[in-house]
């Protein structure tokens, strides 16, 4: 059942469009990223659905409840949507309790007070901060305050929880372990949450499915797994991933492969939607995709070998074919010098 | 190369002509600051007026007041409408500054000026406005009871809650400035997650946003409090038919309390007032610097972004409307009506009433002329060489950090403490008691110095946030190059920060239009300004003058505030 629907949302700042129609459905217990370059107008869907921008055109429901419609000039106000917002910079009220700051969502919701202390309670309990409820903000660590946001979101039960970017005002280390903590929670506590994040490795853990936006369009949305391992557009495989990009031309097409030649070099690869026989393209393959071969064969190339840098866990190179600059992963190092790569026909997309 | 190594030891020798320029601006700014004070603590401790021969030190005086019910009767009056005015003064200011600063009222910054004029027109205006638009038989008072068909408006001006409740609105700006300048520091985050929470504006405004400026707030509630303290014009006018007083006008009155003039009963009033106010100020200072701390911790707040309304745009403009209809409408219409009607009362119709002969006999009579002049005079010679002094003082204070900055820092704030009616008096002592001063007694000069020592830390405050504004770098590279202290800063601070003292120029204009009570005592022929003068009129009971001249004081401020609007100058910090 869905619990959120976004139906063909258009939204502008001035004459700037940020929201070019976007339409998206958040079903409950699910998970959904949406994940984009800074611009791309993540941040301003999330916050058009949690109340704080407003659209001119487009439909938004929560459940069966419809808090926005364009057409009928009807607009629900934040406070009446009932929604869970965790802010990116947690945004929680520095002259109120931890305890405080949970309880105002149930306080406004007319809760008596002996409810609220207990729910209030289990919540922090939940988060592992119950020890903390008297502190205030300011006396709190980063994950710490993140978690009271959290807290302060779900205590109420709200049947979509909202998150921008919850892990960036966290360090690099806490962050990694904030997202596996994270992502327990919510399949834990079943919740059905939005998440706009920045980051793909981010949105790839954290999520069921992924939206991504591209100025202020829906690019591409799928499961991480197809987000990552079957792009449809340049732009959606360039953002997913580390890649290697070969210009060149599209001299055949055939049951779905594509020929793409560039000076002294021909590959075959996947053909895309886009793809045309006899114009310019470009081949994409992860960098982790590219294996170092012994010899020539078939979808192989030989550039040569300019730099390694040795990244603690394995090695990256860097290789040189004319003007196309390629790097490629191994496990040990290689000696400078010419060598042959292997481009595995089904892992090179030809866009 | 004799040359240019002598040219860099000249610069680089301390040359004494800075220092002693500063010890000089510190002296005479702490003998205008020191000497009336000090003249009103010793007028207080003698038995008689100290030009009286048979004087005595004693404290005579202050068992005299201290036996008087009616000073007490004052002291109780001055704390209640005090009291009173912060209660409705302080959270009204908040949820103004709230609705302006914070919200997407469409339209508010059309309001912004009118909300602020109350604290620019004179309250003696004011007051008076108020008694010519909503007293017994006031326009509005009228026109309510011909409208509804009442014998009675259901309000009335002439009583300590009126007081409280009049002095309240028109003190409003008071906080609204201070509210709005920390409400800007404020993240909208804060407020967004309130409203996802489920609160409405309302709630966000009571909830999150006015407590997270509370060390602004309290400020502002201490400065209403001590405002009240010192207010004069308007219990003068309100206070007056039922006979209330508040210190300051129980001062007033006191002048002939004996038959003779009763400066030592004046003086010992004074020192009580001061022994009021003067904590006041300090615990002002306090707040303020706390204020500033707490606004530098929420600094890094990110971007703002206005509180959609919604529907509760409606309450909001109403709030607003009504604010500015009762305390700038009414009292404002009420004297421009007054200026051009001679007689007025039930029955009279309006369109038939009106006439120029309030005006044509201010024109006829040569003190009203001289007051209109040295107003006019007053605010643009005087205002320009009042902010040529503080700059002066300024610059003896700029980038320095040793006793004497801290000296002339707390000696700004003394005349602070002084209410202007009082300084008034102290000036004039002054000029009676040292001879070689009492031939300036009766010149326009006797008012501007009282003037601009009274308005000192207003306008120091104006000063010292232009110098801020300059960067440290600037004058610390103007010294790398060889320049004295003296040469940075006539070629290089003071270029620098001339928009800010045209500006401050501008305020100081608007602010010396404004100023009454100081002139007070020293009204004589040839010190006249309108605000004494109304003062004066307003006992002799001269209600068409008083709304003729009242209306061109307005007409005078409106000069500037629309100079300064149309300049966009700001006209808050």
């Amino acid at each position: 059942m869905a619990e959120l629907t976004v139906d063909n949302l258009h939204l502008t700042y001035g004459t700037n469009p940020i929201l070019k129609g976007v339409s998206m459905v958040l079903n409950r217990g699910e998970v959904v990223s949406l994940l984009g370059p800074s611009g791309s107008g993540k941040t301003t869907l999330l916050r058009a659905v949690g109340g704080l921008e407003s659209p001119h055109k487009g439909k938004i429901s929560i459940g069966e409840k419809v808090v926005f419609d364009g057409e009928k000039n009807l607009e629900v106000p934040a406070e009446d949507r009932n929604l869970g917002l965790v802010f990116q910079s947690y945004a929680l009220w520095p002259h109120k309790t931890v305890a405080d700051n949970v309880a105002f969502g149930l306080k406004l919701r007319k809760v008596s007070s002996a409810d609220i202390a207990t729910r209030v309670q289990k919540a922090l309990d939940e988060l592992s901060l119950g020890h903390l409820a008297q502190r205030y903000p300011h006396q709190l660590s980063g994950g710490q305050q993140q978690r009271v946001a959290i807290a302060r979101a779900l205590v109420y039960n709200p049947p979509v929880i909202l998150m921008d970017e919850p892990l960036s005002n966290l360090d690099a280390k806490l962050r990694e372990e904030a997202r596996a903590w994270l992502r327990e929670l919510i399949v834990e506590m079943q919740l059905s949450a939005l998440v706009v994040t920045h980051d793909q490795a981010e949105s790839m853990a954290m999520s069921d499915r992924i939206l991504l936006l591209n100025n202020g369009v829906i690019e591409q949305q799928g499961t991480p797994q197809q987000m990552y391992d079957n792009p449809q557009t340049l732009f959606t495989a360039d953002f997913m991933g580390s890649n290697n990009r070969l210009p060149g031309k599209v001299s055949q097409m055939q049951d779905g492969r594509a020929l793409l030649e560039g000076p002294g070099w021909k590959l075959w690869g996947r053909s895309r939607d886009s793809t045309k026989s006899g114009a310019d393209g470009t081949g994409m393959i992860r960098l982790e995709r590219v294996k170092v071969a012994n010899g020539p064969g078939e979808n192989r190339i030989e550039p040569e070998l300019t730099t390694s840098m040795f990244l603690g866990d394995k090695w990256e190179h860097v290789f040189h074919l004319g003007d196309t600059t390629l790097r490629a992963h191994t496990a040990g190092a290689l000696q400078k010098g010419k060598h042959w790569l292997e481009i595995p026909r089904d892992d090179l997309w030809v866009f | 190369m004799a040359t240019p190594a002598g040219a860099l030891q000249r610069t680089a020798s301390p040359l004494p002509a800075f220092a002693t320029w500063r010890a000089l601006t510190i002296l005479v700014t702490a003998t205008a600051v020191l000497g009336p004070l000090s003249l009103i603590l010793y007028q207080s401790l003698l038995t008689a007026p100290f030009f009286d021969a048979s004087k005595q030190l004693g404290f005579g005086a202050y068992d005299f007041i201290f036996r008087d019910p009616d000073f007490w009767k004052a002291l109780r009056n001055s704390f209640l409408i005090s009291t009173g005015m912060t209660i409705i003064a302080v959270p009204l200011g908040g949820l103004l500054a709230f609705v302006m600063e914070r919200t997407d009222l469409p339209g508010k910054r059309w309001f912004e000026p009118f909300i602020l004029v109350p604290s620019f027109v004179s309250p003696m205006v004011l007051s008076f406005g108020f008694v010519v638009a909503a007293g017994p038989v006031g326009f509005y008072t009228v026109w309510f009871q011909e409208l509804f068909g009442v014998e009675q408006a259901p309000w009335g001006l002439y009583s300590i809650t009126a007081m409280a409740v009049i002095a309240g609105l028109t003190h409003v700006p008071n906080v609204y400035v201070y509210a709005t300048a920390a409400l800007k520091n404020l993240g909208s985050d804060v407020e967004e997650a309130a409203r996802v929470a489920g609160a409405s504006p309302l709630r966000v405004a009571l909830e999150v946003s006015l407590p997270l400026i509370m060390p602004s707030m309290l400020f502002s509630a201490v400065l209403v409090f001590f405002l009240g303290i010192e207010l004069f014009g308007l219990p003068l006018v309100l206070g007056d038919p039922e006979g209330i007083l508040v210190m300051a006008t129980y001062l007033y009155k006191l002048t002939n309390k004996l038959g003779v003039p009763s400066y030592h009963l004046m003086a010992a009033v004074a020192v009580c007032i001061v022994a009021i106010t003067f904590p006041l100020v300090l615990l002002q200072r306090r707040l303020l610097q706390g204020a500033r701390k707490y606004a530098t911790i929420k600094g890094k707040a990110g971007r703002m972004k206005e509180l959609p309304l919604g529907k509760w745009a409606w309450p909001a403009a109403a709030l607003l409307g009504l604010f500015v209809f009762v305390t700038v409408i009414v009292p404002i219409s009420g004297i421009a009506l007054r200026a051009f009607v001679t007689n007025w009362g039930f029955g009279v119709n309006l369109s038939e009433a009106l006439t120029l002969e309030s005006f044509r006999f201010v024109w006829h009579e040569p003190t009203h002329v001289r007051a209109i002049v040295n107003t006019v005079l007053i605010g643009v010679v005087g205002g320009a060489l009042t902010v040529a002094c503080y700059t002066a003082i300024g610059f003896a204070n700029h980038r320095r950090n040793d006793g004497w900055t801290r000296f002339l820092d707390y000696l700004v704030l003394v005349p602070r403490a002084v209410p202007g009616l009082l300084a008034g008096l102290a000036f004039l002592w002054v000029f009676l008691f040292f001879p070689p001063l009492t031939p300036l007694r009766t010149t326009i000069f006797s008012v501007w110095l009282a003037y601009s020592v009274v308005w000192l830390a207003y306008g120091m405050r104006l000063i010292s946030s232009s110098l801020m504004q300059v960067s440290p770098e600037l004058e610390e590279a103007g010294r790398s190059v060889g320049a004295t202290r003296g040469t940075i800063s006539r070629q290089i601070t003071l270029p620098l920060i001339r928009p800010g003292l045209l500006a401050s120029w501008l305020l100081v204009f608007m602010i010396f239009e404004r100023e009454y009570s100081t002139a007070v005592y020293l009204l004589a022929p040839g010190t006249e300004v309108i605000g004494a003068q109304l003062v004066s009129l307003w006992q002799g009971g001269a209600i068409d003058i008083v709304a003729a001249l009242s209306l061109i004081n307005i007409v005078l401020v409106g000069i500037g505030l629309g100079i300064a609007l149309r300049f966009g100058v700001k006209l808050r910090d």
